[in-house]
C-alpha cells in the first residue's frame, strides 16, 4: 500500500464517522435533557390518565361521551391509542415537537456553544440534518411512548378485542394492529411539516424561547385559521387541515389519495422551510 | 461540497425561492393536466342522451362524492360535535364514499373528521350506522311484504330509509324526468368529470313560477351513468345551490363483503318495519309516517307541482323524533334516575353538556312565522306548515305556497 492511496480511501469515510458522532451526541442531547424527558412522561401520562378516568366513571351516567373514540374506549382498549392522539393532536403534541425543534439550532447559540460546534468537520448543510432528524426523531418518540401507553393502558383497563371500525365494520385484531401501526406512522408524518418550520425560526434568533413560542403559534393559528369557514380556500394547505386525517385507516376501505394528500402538504411545507433554514443557517454570521 | 460552499449568499438565498415556485407548480399541474379527450366524443342529440340514460343498463360503480349545498339555510350542523351526519346534507360541503354493484346492494358513507355515517342497502333490508352514536339501525320489511318484494324482485324496489345519502344518479334521475314536461333540453360542450369524459345535458324550466334555474346533468360517454348533476336556483345565477358529483368513480365491481352489514358487538341497535308500498301508489309519501289522518293532494304539474298534505300533526313528528332521552333505569338505581332527572332539564332529558340536537328548537330555527303558519324558504324548496295541520311544499316562491293555502 503506498502513501498516496491512504489518504484518498479515507477521506469520504471521515466525515461520514463524524456525521455518525455527531448524530450520535445530538440524539443524546436531546433525548438525555431533563426538560425534554419530562415532557415525554407528560404526554406518556395523557391515555393513563384518560384510561384511568373512564375506568372510574365506565358504570356512571356521563359514560360514552365526549371526543370522538372517548366512548369506545371501555369496550376495546385499542380505542385508548386513538383517543389519546386525538386529545394531544391539537396542542399537546405540536406543543412538544416546538420546543425541541425551536430549540435546536437557537438553543446552541443562546448557550454560546455553536461556534464550537461548527468547528467539527461537518458541513453546516449536514449539521442542519442532523438537528432536524434528532428532532423528528423525538417527535416520533413522543407519538409512540403515547401510543405503546395507550396500548398497554388501554388492555390493562379493558382487554383488547376485535377492532370495530368507523364504519361500523368489524376487523379482526391483529389487522387493527397494523391499522394502529399506519395512524401512529401517518401522525409522526404529519409533524414533520411543524419539525421544519421550528428549525427554521431557530436558525433567525439566539433566543430559543422565542424560536419555540413562535413555532407553537404557527401550529396555533393554523388551527384557528382551518377553522374559520370563510377561508375554505386555503383549508387544504395548511399545516395542520390534514391532521386528523388518519381516521382514514379507520375507514372500510382505507383510500390512499386521501392520505397521500396529506402527506404531499407536509412534504411541501418541509421543502420550502427545509430550504428557509437552509439559506439561512448556511449564510449566517456565528458568533456565539 | 465545495461547490455548494461556493455558492454566494444571495444564491443561496434563491434556492427557498425555487423550492417554492417547485412546490407551487407541483400541486398546481395535477389540476390541469391528465385531462381527457372529451372534445373527440361523437356528437348525440339532447334527446338521444336522455334516453341512452333512462335505459342504460346499470353497472357496478364505486367512487368519492363530493356533495355541495347552498340553500341559504341557517347553519345548524355541529359536525364537530356530533359526527358525520345526513345533517351535514343541509349546508355547506360533504364527502361520501359510494359502492353499487348496480343490482340491489349499495353502500354510502358520509365522512366526517374520524367520524361516518354509512347507509347499507342489500336487497329489501337497509342498515344505518353512525360512528358518532354508536348506532346502527336496522330497516326490514315484515314477513308478508318480503315475500312481496321477492315476487316483485325484478323490479326495483328499495326500503325507504331514513337519512338517506343522496348520489349524482339519484338526484339526476328526478331531474331527468321532467326533461319531457314543460322543459327546454339541450347539450351543452363534452365536460371531464372525475376523469372520465361526459356529454352534458341542461335542462331549463320553461316556466317562470318555479325555484330552479336551470339543472345540468354530466352523463359518462361509455356507461351513461349522470356523474355530476348541478341545479342553479334562480336566486343565484353563479354558483348551483346544489351540486352532486363523483370526484373518483370505479367501474370495477366492488368486494361482495362491502354490503354485508352486520350490527357491531356493543353497538345501539333499533329495529324498524318499514311498510312495502303498494304498486302504484310509490309517488306519494307513505301516510303513516306522517300521521294516520294524512292525506295528500298534488297541484300544479312539472316544475309547479305543489303537495299538499292535510291534518299532519306537526307536535308529533317533531315530538317522535326527539332524540337525547335518558334511557329508564341507566344509572342503575331509580333513585339516582330521579336524582339526575332533578339536575337535568326534565322536559328534554338531556345530558349536560352534550349538544344533541333538538328537533324542535331546529323547527322553530328553520322556519319563519308567517300569517297563519310557519314557512321554511330556500334556494330550491318551500315549505309552509299552516296552524290548521297543513303542508303545502314544492319548488315555488313563497307567495304561492301562500296563494294555495288560502
Amino acid at each position: 500500500m503506498s502513501l498516496a492511496e491512504a489518504p484518498v480511501a479515507e477521506t469520504p469515510a471521515a466525515p461520514a464517522r463524524a456525521t455518525a458522532r455527531l448524530l450520535r451526541s445530538e440524539l443524546r442531547l436531546v433525548f438525555g435533557r431533563v426538560r425534554n424527558i419530562v415532557l415525554l412522561a407528560g404526554l406518556a401520562a395523557v391515555p393513563l390518565l384518560i384510561g384511568t378516568v373512564l375506568f372510574i366513571t365506565q358504570d356512571t351516567p356521563v359514560a360514552g361521551q365526549g371526543p370522538p373514540f372517548l366512548d369506545r374506549v371501555t369496550g376495546n382498549g385499542v380505542f385508548l391509542v386513538f383517543a389519546a392522539l386525538v386529545s394531544c393532536l391539537p396542542f399537546l403534541l405540536p406543543l412538544c415537537v416546538s420546543i425541541v425543534s425551536g430549540d435546536a439550532i437557537a438553543g446552541e447559540a443562546g448557550a454560546g456553544t455553536l461556534r464550537y460546534l461548527l468547528v467539527v468537520p461537518v458541513p453546516r448543510t449536514r449539521l442542519l440534518l442532523v438537528k432536524a432528524f434528532a428532532a423528528l426523531a423525538y417527535a416520533g418518540a413522543a407519538v409512540a411512548a403515547i401510543a405503546v401507553v395507550g396500548l398497554v393502558a388501554g388492555a390493562a383497563f379493558f382487554g383488547v378485542g376485535d377492532v370495530v371500525l368507523l364504519s361500523g365494520d368489524t376487523i379482526p385484531l391483529a389487522e387493527g394492529m397494523v391499522r394502529t401501526l399506519g395512524v401512529v406512522a401517518y401522525v409522526i408524518a404529519s409533524l414533520t411539516g411543524l419539525v421544519a418550520v421550528g428549525l427554521f425560526l431557530s436558525t433567525l434568533t439566539e433566543v430559543p424561547v422565542a424560536a419555540m413560542a413562535s413555532t407553537v403559534v404557527v401550529a396555533i393559528v393554523s388551527g384557528v385559521l382551518d377553522a374559520l369557514p370563510q377561508l375554505s380556500a386555503i383549508h387544504p394547505g395548511l399545516l395542520t387541515h390534514h391532521w386528523l386525517d388518519f381516521g382514514e385507516f379507520l375507514r372500510l376501505e382505507i383510500d390512499a389519495s386521501t392520505l397521500l394528500a396529506g402527506l404531499a402538504v407536509q412534504a411541501a411545507w418541509v421543502a420550502i422551510f427545509g430550504a428557509l433554514a437552509w439559506s439561512r443557517f448556511t449564510t449566517a454570521d456565528v458568533s456565539s | 461540497m465545495n461547490t455548494t460552499r461556493s455558492l454566494s449568499p444571495r444564491a443561496r438565498w434563491a434556492v427557498p425561492a425555487v423550492v417554492a415556485g417547485a412546490v407551487a407548480a407541483a400541486f398546481a399541474v395535477p389540476a390541469t393536466v391528465g385531462a381527457v379527450a372529451s372534445d373527440d366524443l361523437p356528437a348525440v342529440t339532447a334527446d338521444e342522451l336522455v334516453d341512452r340514460v333512462a335505459n342504460a343498463e346499470p353497472v357496478p360503480v364505486s367512487g368519492t362524492v363530493v356533495y355541495t349545498a347552498r340553500l341559504g339555510l341557517p347553519d345548524v350542523t355541529v359536525s364537530e360535535l356530533q359526527g358525520a351526519g345526513p345533517l351535514d346534507l343541509l349546508g355547506g360541503s360533504t364527502t361520501m364514499r359510494v359502492w353499487s354493484d348496480g343490482e340491489d346492494s349499495s353502500r354510502a358513507a358520509l365522512l366526517g373528521d374520524v367520524s361516518e355515517y354509512s347507509v347499507v342497502r342489500s336487497g329489501a333490508e337497509a342498515w344505518t350506522y353512525s360512528s358518532a352514536d354508536d348506532e346502527a339501525v336496522h330497516y326490514v320489511l315484515d314477513p308478508a311484504d318480503q315475500e312481496r318484494y321477492d315476487e316483485l324482485a325484478q323490479q326495483a324496489l328499495e326500503p325507504d330509509v331514513e337519512g338517506d345519502v343522496p348520489t349524482p344518479s339519484e338526484l339526476a334521475d328526478v331531474a331527468l324526468a321532467q326533461a319531457r314536461i314543460s322543459t327546454d333540453v339541450e347539450t351543452t360542450d363534452p365536460v371531464e368529470v372525475a376523469g372520465r369524459a361526459a356529454y352534458q345535458v341542461e335542462l331549463t324550466p320553461q316556466t317562470d313560477a318555479t325555484l330552479v334555474d336551470r339543472i345540468r346533468v354530466a352523463v359518462d360517454a361509455e356507461t351513461w351513468l349522470p356523474l355530476r348533476t348541478q341545479v342553479w336556483s334562480v336566486q343565484d345565477a353563479e354558483a348551483p345551490a346544489l351540486e352532486v358529483g363523483f370526484t373518483d368513480v370505479s367501474f370495477d365491481v366492488p368486494e361482495a363483503s362491502v354490503f354485508e352489514f352486520s350490527a357491531p358487538a356493543g353497538a345501539e341497535v333499533r329495529e324498524v318495519v318499514v311498510p312495502l308500498p303498494e304498486p302504484g301508489t310509490m309517488e306519494k309519501p307513505s301516510s303513516s309516517a306522517l300521521g294516520e289522518d294524512a292525506d295528500v293532494a298534488v297541484s300544479g304539474t312539472g316544475w309547479e307541482t305543489v303537495v299538499e298534505v292535510s291534518e299532519v300533526d306537526v307536535e308529533a313528528i317533531l315530538g317522535a323524533t326527539a332524540e337525547g332521552r335518558l334511557p329508564e333505569g341507566s344509572t342503575g338505581s331509580s333513585g339516582a334516575d330521579d336524582l339526575f332527572e332533578e339536575f337535568t332539564d326534565a322536559e328534554e332529558g338531556e345530558l349536560p353538556g352534550v349538544p344533541e340536537l333538538d328537533t324542535q328548537a331546529l323547527y322553530e330555527q328553520l322556519a319563519t312565522p308567517v300569517d297563519g303558519g310557519r314557512l321554511l324558504t330556500s334556494a330550491l324548496l318551500t315549505v309552509l306548515v299552516t296552524d290548521d295541520g297543513r303542508v303545502l311544499a314544492g319548488a315555488v316562491p313563497p307567495a304561492t305556497l301562500e296563494e294555495l293555502a288560502g
